[in-house]
C-alpha cells in the first residue's frame, strides 16, 4: 500500500507569498555560509539534506486530498482518493497521465464530509470530463450528491454537474459495516464535527492498514468514547489524523470548531497500538516553520508518553509518498 | 495513582502521586471533581494542585484539569497548578496548557 499527500492543509488553501520565499533563499544562503556549487544537482543536493525542510521545502498549501494505491494497478485495481480538496486538481492531472498508460478510469472516492474545503477541488478534476471514467463517490453523508451539485450551480461555478461526462454514481456507506470496494477492505465510523464527518480504515490483502480520520473534534465531555477510536486505529500502519490546533486551544477558544490536536492523536494512536501517525489538516495561518515546530513537539510527547513500542510520528506534506 | 489533600491558609492543596494515563484518568478527575467542591468551601477560595509527584500526565489528564477549571470558576474558585517535574513542565508547554494555567515554581507562590 503507497499513501500519497495531495492535499495537507486544513480550512483554506494557502500560497507562500514573495516575502516567504525570500526569507526561506535569505535562510538557505545564510546556512550555505559562502560555499560554492559545481551545479544545478549539487546546490539541490545540499538543499535537500543539509538545510531544514521548513527553509528547503514547504508543506504546501492545498486542501485535503489523500490518495491511497492498493493492489496492483497494472493489472486494473482502481484509483482510491479521500476527499475533494484542492489538492485534487494536482491527482487529476497526474490521473490522466497514469490513465494514458494504462491505468483503470475507475475512480472510488471516500469523503470525511462536505464541507467547502473538502469538495472545492471536483470542479477543477479533469477526469471528470473523462467519457469513459468511472467515478463512485462514497459517503457517510446521504447529501454527497446535493454538496457536489449545489457548489457547481451557476452562481458558483460555470461548469454544471450535469455537463460532466463520466459516469458518477454516488453510494451512501454506515458506521459499523464493513465494504469490499476495489482492492481494499473499508471500514467507517463517524466522528464529532459540524453536519458530521466519518473516519475510513483501509486493509489491503497483504493486511496493511492505512487510517484516513480528518476534522473530528474529541470532546471533553466524551472522554470516555475515545476507546472506540483507538480500537479503529488498532495496529495500523498508517493513521492519518486531524492535528490542526494544540491542545489548549482546542478546549478553548476553538472549541466546537470540529477539531482535534496533536496531543490527543498521539495519545489515540497510542490507545490503538497504532505503528505510525501522520499529522494533518494543518492549521492554514501556521508557516513552515510553526508546522515543523508543532512537528518537532509532537515527537517529543511521543517520547515522553510512550508506554510500548515507538509510534513514528510523520508530518504530512503535499507532496509526501509513504509506502505501508 | 495515590491523592491526598490539605488545607493550607484557607486554600486546597491537592497532591497526586504517580502518572494520569487512560487507566487513571478517571480516579484523577473525581479527585478534581471533591477538590473543587473543598475548595470551595474554604475562605481563600483557591484550588492548587501540586504536580510535584505526578510522573507525567496524558492529554486525559490535562482535558480532565479543564473540566476542574470550569467547575472551579463557576463556584469562584481560582486555580493554579504547581511544581511540575521537567516532564510535566514540557507537556504543559507543548499542549499550551501553561497558557490556560498559572503554574507555580512553589506552593507559596500559587498561594
Amino acid at each position: 500500500m503507497l499513501v500519497r499527500f495531495w492535499g495537507t492543509r486544513g480550512s483554506l488553501p494557502v500560497a507562500a507569498t514573495a516575502t516567504i520565499v525570500q526569507d526561506k533563499v535569505a535562510q538557505a544562503l545564510l546556512a550555505a555560509s559562502g560555499r560554492s556549487f559545481a551545479d544545478l544537482d549539487e546546490a539541490r543536493s545540499f538543499a535537500r539534506n543539509e538545510l531544514d525542510f521548513a527553509t528547503s521545502g514547504t508543506f504546501g498549501g492545498a486542501t485535503t486530498c489523500v490518495e491511497i494505491e492498493a493492489g496492483d494497478p497494472a493489472a486494473g485495481d482502481p484509483f482510491i482518493i479521500c476527499d475533494m480538496g484542492s489538492g485534487l486538481r494536482g491527482f487529476g492531472l497526474d490521473a490522466m497521465r497514469r490513465c494514458s498508460e494504462g491505468h483503470a478510469r475507475t475512480y472510488h472516492f471516500f469523503m470525511s464530509h462536505l464541507h467547502w474545503d473538502h469538495i472545492m477541488g471536483f470542479p477543477f478534476f479533469v477526469p471528470a470530463f473523462d467519457p469513459n471514467a468511472h467515478i463512485v463517490i462514497h459517503s457517510g453523508h446521504e447529501d454527497a450528491e446535493t454538496a457536489l451539485r449545489r457548489q457547481q450551480e451557476e452562481i458558483s461555478f460555470p461548469v454544471s454537474f450535469d455537463w460532466l461526462r463520466a459516469r458518477i454514481e454516488f453510494v451512501t456507506l454506515k458506521p459499523g459495516e464493513t465494504y469490499r470496494i476495489g482492492a481494499v477492505q473499508v471500514e467507517v465510523m463517524e466522528q464529532h464535527h459540524s453536519h458530521s464527518s466519518f473516519g475510513y480504515r483501509f486493509t489491503d490483502a497483504s493486511g496493511k492498514v492505512a487510517v484516513f480520520s480528518t476534522d473530528s473534534e474529541h470532546k471533553l465531555e466524551k472522554m470516555e468514547g475515545e476507546a472506540d477510536v483507538a480500537h479503529f486505529f488498532r495496529e495500523a500502519d498508517l493513521v492519518i489524523c486531524d492535528t490542526m490546533y494544540s491542545l489548549a486551544d482546542s478546549v478553548s477558544m476553538k472549541e466546537d470548531w470540529g477539531h482535534s490536536s496533536n496531543i490527543v492523536a498521539i495519545d489515540l494512536c497510542h490507545g490503538g497500538r497504532a505503528k505510525r501517525l501522520a499529522l494533518f489538516h494543518h492549521e492554514p495561518v501556521y508557516s513552515d516553520a510553526d508546522i515543523a515546530r508543532m512537528h518537532a513537539e509532537s515527537m517529543r510527547y511521543e517520547e515522553l508518553t510512550r508506554e510500548h513500542d515507538p509510534l513514528e510520528v510523520l508530518c504530512a506534506y503535499d507532496g509526501l509518498e509513504v509506502q505501508l | 495513582m495515590q491523592w491526598s489533600s490539605a488545607q493550607l491558609q484557607g486554600c486546597i492543596v491537592a497532591s497526586p502521586d504517580g502518572r494520569v494515563d487512560e487507566a487513571t484518568a478517571e480516579a484523577f478527575t473525581e479527585h478534581l471533581v471533591s477538590s473543587v467542591t473543598l475548595a470551595a468551601d474554604c475562605a481563600g477560595k483557591k484550588l492548587i494542585v501540586d504536580l510535584a509527584g505526578l510522573d507525567y500526565m496524558s492529554s486525559r489528564g490535562l482535558r480532565a484539569l479543564t473540566l476542574a477549571k470550569r467547575q472551579a470558576d463557576a463556584a469562584g474558585v481560582a486555580m493554579a497548578l504547581a511544581r511540575p517535574n521537567e516532564v510535566m513542565r514540557e507537556i504543559l508547554a507543548i499542549s499550551r496548557y501553561d497558557k490556560l494555567f498559572a503554574v507555580t515554581d512553589t506552593i507559596e507562590t500559587a498561594i
